[in-house]
């Protein structure tokens, strides 16, 4: 069965001619197309595109040429990630026109190691939101639990890879957009060094925070497609100037010092607690030794990032006026109208929320009291991991402070924002983080483990996800969806 | 007089890079609309800006020209604003770390040198142009993401003829450098003046009034004094009225000052660092680099034609303040040493027989090598100064005739050398005007320069002047004796 493969098995078959990449590619836009109605994970699934591409993977291989590292493997996009000539709505009804002129860079690094974009998946609009539900166009539920989201914004790639509809998918992480919807829907999820992958032709939330990260049943195909993705690219600005590194991840942890901020955890309640302090045990059986580390400056990240976030995101967004791209509102007569009705009618409450939010904490009066304080405070908290990988190598945390809860129930956007309370930190410092599963509540939702290192240690991140995956392997439960025939 | 003006000059010069500055698009004017644009420049989403080395090193390039401060840490800000020529809707520009900090421009006012201080020069992106049909606009972008430096002037500029020279002098640099075209028909280079007046002797700066957007230096000259004018008027009859901070646009048909827009409150802007640049960080060597390989500035040539050539100061600065005349100039000059000549003929001569047409010299057609014929031919007395001046229009006429074969074409060009010719009609003249060698004869200078204009007129101009007067000299004296 194709899809209780990894994607590295996937590419092996592909590359030794056991499969080609047109069999790979139907076998899994059956699986999409069987499941899909229920989950709501793709916005839009690129039939023909797919298969076109994996016919050409399969004459590669026939003309003898060497394939790429992705050779064959069906990816899945979340839809702020651009595929020239495709739509990228962004989970906002403002771009549902919209065709990407340009391929983002990961796009181009994937098909140019001959992986097969497969489709684009829903998020919350502009990646503002913990549960998917901010997608103004279409739900999707959580593998594991119908009822329940599948976690936000990249719910749809964390949804899609779940339910083993494709192997591989990306997700953008701002404030835990990647590990908390891949901690939901019990898989993996990388939020890497900020500056190791391009942002170029990712839609820009929050530029100083936004990061693209893979999504994978397990930590080796994170490691795989990071080893294709994680480039320096002209394009980008903040690209970091580091050559692509070792994902080799066998190293294991003996001997390695992971620090708990146990003042900063003090909220967590008892059942993610449990499955932590089990988690916690797994690794000191590894090798590992814990600590306590004081990250209690933490308590003012959710803060510092809802009013820096909101500061760049109501400037990227500005450009959404109705006049060059994206819906205009019809019945707009003139300039005004089209900038007021065209976002009026084209963006959801949380976007505008946060679009207000960021235009008021840079306004002249009161950008000392709030904006600049926020990036005066993001300092420190950089400052604070910095203090705390002096005496550890990783740091480990939940994921989140719950597991996945029911589509509805969270109207108060405070309370959606407090989701983010344990990734978000993350997001300010520049840091790479994993969240890698760890267990299920007595209702059989996943739980997640956060792992996080210094800036530049994604390997090292990774490679103790990978030995903590070996002794406690949660992610190879598949969720309860119907077969496919 | 009981007023003081004081200006303060924005310059907004685009910069000749070959590409934007932050995209690949070309940065050329005058295309197809919308043909020199990439993602970048039309602000699609998902698109990032990224610095274009060129426009760093030619804005540190003018920052070393006018001896400001290039500041080693430098970083880029947003200023949002809403409008259709605006892609993303924020400009990125410079708003509390430019580039530059201080400098000084050197300039000529009305025959004297000035000093004029700059506060700072920065970088940023030009916008679209909007396009007005009958019954829609349409934006251009092709202008959208152009390099820009705008160079702040401290409020140091106390007459519109200050503000003009100043303006030149910026102009003059930047050509020098090759920073900018400096062609104001297509605005590459576009005037922002802070004005205001107060009584001489007040400390502090009355409300100024901003005028936007002039392209000419005869506009800027007389928009702001216009504006003064204006200013002045309105404090006379309201001794303690209050003129309100406004922008105003200059309207050369009414030839005044319009208000486009109150400052009741101040635009607040948003500025805060753009986060997807990184900011510029630039060495001594970098700079120490570019110091050195800093072509002659005007200032510099026109004390080498002051000290070197022999020329006043006032044609040293005519001539370096317009680059391609003062390159002109000295490719005339590896003909013919006569520089004072040639620097007349150059800004009197041709520069007011182009007067009218709006033309100039150097895009005449007419090479520099012909105007040093033409003074080479005055020189060793083949035409005389007076067929000279017809020689000049008939080659503005045909830009591509050599004078050497204009004169030779033409009979009326032909000096008369025939001395025996020429002393039959001094002769004449003589015996006409027996008053006229009277009055020479008890001291009336003024007669025998009549005299001469006489003989003249009778071979059109075509006597050597010379000849003239030696014959007339001998002839009296010896009929006096």
């Amino acid at each position: 069965m194709m899809h209780q493969l990894s994607a590295r098995a996937l590419r092996d078959e592909v590359a030794a001619g056991r499969l080609s990449a047109l069999e790979v590619a139907d076998y899994f836009l059956k699986r999409i197309h069987a499941l899909d109605g229920d989950v709501g994970a793709f916005l839009r699934v690129l039939d023909a595109r797919v298969r076109e591409k994996a016919r050409a993977v399969d004459e590669k291989r026939q003309r003898g040429e060497p394939l790429g590292k992705l050779a064959g493997v069906p990816i899945a996009l979340k839809d702020n990630i651009h595929v020239e000539g495709e739509i990228s709505t962004c989970g906002s009804r403002f771009l549902t026109n919209y065709k990407a002129p340009f391929d983002a860079t990961v796009t181009r690094l994937i098909e140019a190691e001959d992986g097969l974009i497969i489709g684009k998946t829903n998020q919350d609009e502009f990646a503002m939101g913990s549960s998917t539900e901010n997608s103004a166009l279409q739900k999707t539920f959580n593998p594991w639990n119908l009822k329940c989201s599948p976690g936000g914004s990249s719910g749809g790639s964390a949804a899609a890879v779940a339910a083993r509809m494709c192997p591989l998918a990306l997700g953008s992480d701002t404030g835990g957009s990647v590990r908390q919807p891949a901690a939901f829907c019990g898989v993996v999820g990388l939020k890497p060094t900020y500056g190791r992958v391009s942002r170029n032709g990712l839609v820009a939330y929050a530029s100083s925070l936004d990061q693209i990260g893979p999504l994978a049943t397990n930590t080796d195909d994170i490691g795989l497609l990071m080893d294709v993705i994680g480039r320096h690219c002209d394009k980008d600005s903040t690209s970091l100037r580091w050559d692509a590194e070792s994902y080799a991840l066998e190293g294991g942890i003996q001997g390695l010092k992971i620090g708990v901020p146990w003042l900063f955890l003090e909220q967590l309640a008892e059942e993610p607690k449990k499955h932590f302090m089990a988690a916690l045990e797994t690794l000191k059986s590894l090798g590992a030794s814990i600590l306590d580390v004081d990250l209690s400056i933490l308590k003012y990240s959710l803060s510092t990032y809802y009013i820096l976030a909101t500061a760049e995101a109501s400037t990227n967004l500005a450009r959404f006026d109705g006049i060059r791209y994206g819906v205009r509102a019809p019945e707009a007569k003139t300039l005004e109208e089209v900038y007021e009705l065209s976002k009026e009618q084209g963006f959801g409450a949380e976007v505008k929320r946060r679009i207000l939010l960021g235009t008021f904490v840079l306004s002249s009066g009161y950008q000392d009291a709030y904006y600049k304080k926020a990036q005066k405070v993001r300092r420190l908290i950089i400052d604070g991991y910095k203090a705390a990988f002096a005496q550890c190598d990783l740091v480990a945390t939940p994921v989140s402070p719950f597991a996945a809860f029911e589509m509805g129930v969270i109207k108060d956007p405070l309370q959606m924002y407090l989701e983010d309370i344990y990734t978000i930190g993350i997001n300010l410092a520049g840091i790479p983080a994993v969240s890698v599963p760890a267990g299920f509540t007595t209702d059989k939702k996943p739980l997640g483990l956060q792992l996080m290192g210094p800036v530049k240690e994604d390997q090292r991140v990774l490679t103790a996800a990978y030995a903590f995956e070996q002794a406690a392997p949660f992610a190879r439960e598949m969720p309860p969806l119907k077969e496919v025939k | 007089m009981e007023w003081e003006t004081v200006i303060g000059l924005e310059i907004h010069a685009e910069l000749n890079t070959k590409s934007k500055l932050f995209s690949v698009a070309p940065n050329h004017f005058g295309d197809e609309p919308n043909t020199n644009i990439s993602e970048v420049c039309t602000g699609q989403p998902g698109s990032l800006p990224v610095l274009n080395e060129e426009v760093v090193r030619k804005a540190v390039q003018f920052g070393c020209a006018i001896n400001g401060r290039i500041n080693h840490f430098s970083k880029f800000d947003r200023k949002s604003y809403f409008y259709p020529d605006s892609p993303r809707n924020f400009q990125i520009t410079q708003y509390d770390q430019p580039i530059i900090s201080g400098g000084v421009v050197f300039a000529e006012v009305e025959g004297t040198e000035q000093s004029f201080q700059v506060n700072r020069v920065h970088i940023e992106d030009d916008a679209g142009m909007l396009k007005h049909f009958s019954n829609f606009a349409g934006v251009d972008y092709n202008r959208a993401g152009v390099p820009l430096i705008e160079i702040v002037s401290e409020p140091c500029l106390h007459s519109p003829k200050e503000a003009c020279s100043y303006a030149m002098a910026v102009k003059a640099i930047l050509q020098y450098i090759d920073a900018s075209d400096c062609n104001m028909e297509e605005g590459s280079l576009r005037f922002d003046a802070n004005v205001s007046v107060r009584k001489k002797g007040e400390q502090a700066l009355r409300n100024k009034i901003e005028i936007k957007n002039m392209n000419s230096f005869s506009f800027l000259e007389l928009a702001i004094e216009a504006e003064v004018n204006r200013q002045i008027a309105f404090y006379e009859k309201d001794p303690h009225g209050k003129i309100l901070q406004a922008t105003y646009r200059w309207d050369p048909e009414k030839k005044e000052t319009v208000l486009m827009r109150r400052k009741e409150k101040a635009e607040d802007y948003r500025y805060f660092p753009e986060p997807d640049l990184v900011p510029i960080l630039l060495d001594e060597a970098y700079i120490q680099e570019i110091r050195e390989a800093l072509p002659e500035l005007p200032l510099q040539r026109e004390r080498r034609y002051v000290k070197e050539l022999g020329l006043s100061s006032h044609q040293a600065f005519v001539l370096t303040y317009d680059k391609p005349l003062a390159d002109y100039f000295e490719t005339a000059l590896d003909i013919t040493p006569q520089a004072k000549a040639l620097c007349n003929w150059l800004t009197v001569e041709f520069a007011g027989r182009f007067k009218e047409s709006g033309k100039n010299l150097v895009a005449s057609g007419i090479p520099a090598s012909h105007v040093a014929e033409l003074v080479v031919l005055i020189d060793n007395g083949t035409i005389t100064g007076r067929i000279a001046k017809s020689v000049a229009d008939d080659m503005v006429a045909h830009p591509a005739r050599a004078p050497a074969a204009i004169v030779a074409a033409n009979p009326d060009y032909q000096p008369v050398n025939d001395t025996g010719e020429i002393e039959k009609l001094v002769d004449q003249v003589l015996a006409e005007n027996p008053q006229s060698i009277t009055d020479f004869l008890s001291g009336r200078d003024k007669a025998f320069a009549f005299l001469v204009g006489q003989v003249m007129k009778m071979t059109r101009g075509k006597a050597s002047p010379q000849v003239v007067n030696d014959l007339l000299n001998a002839k009296i004296k010896h009929a006096a004796k």
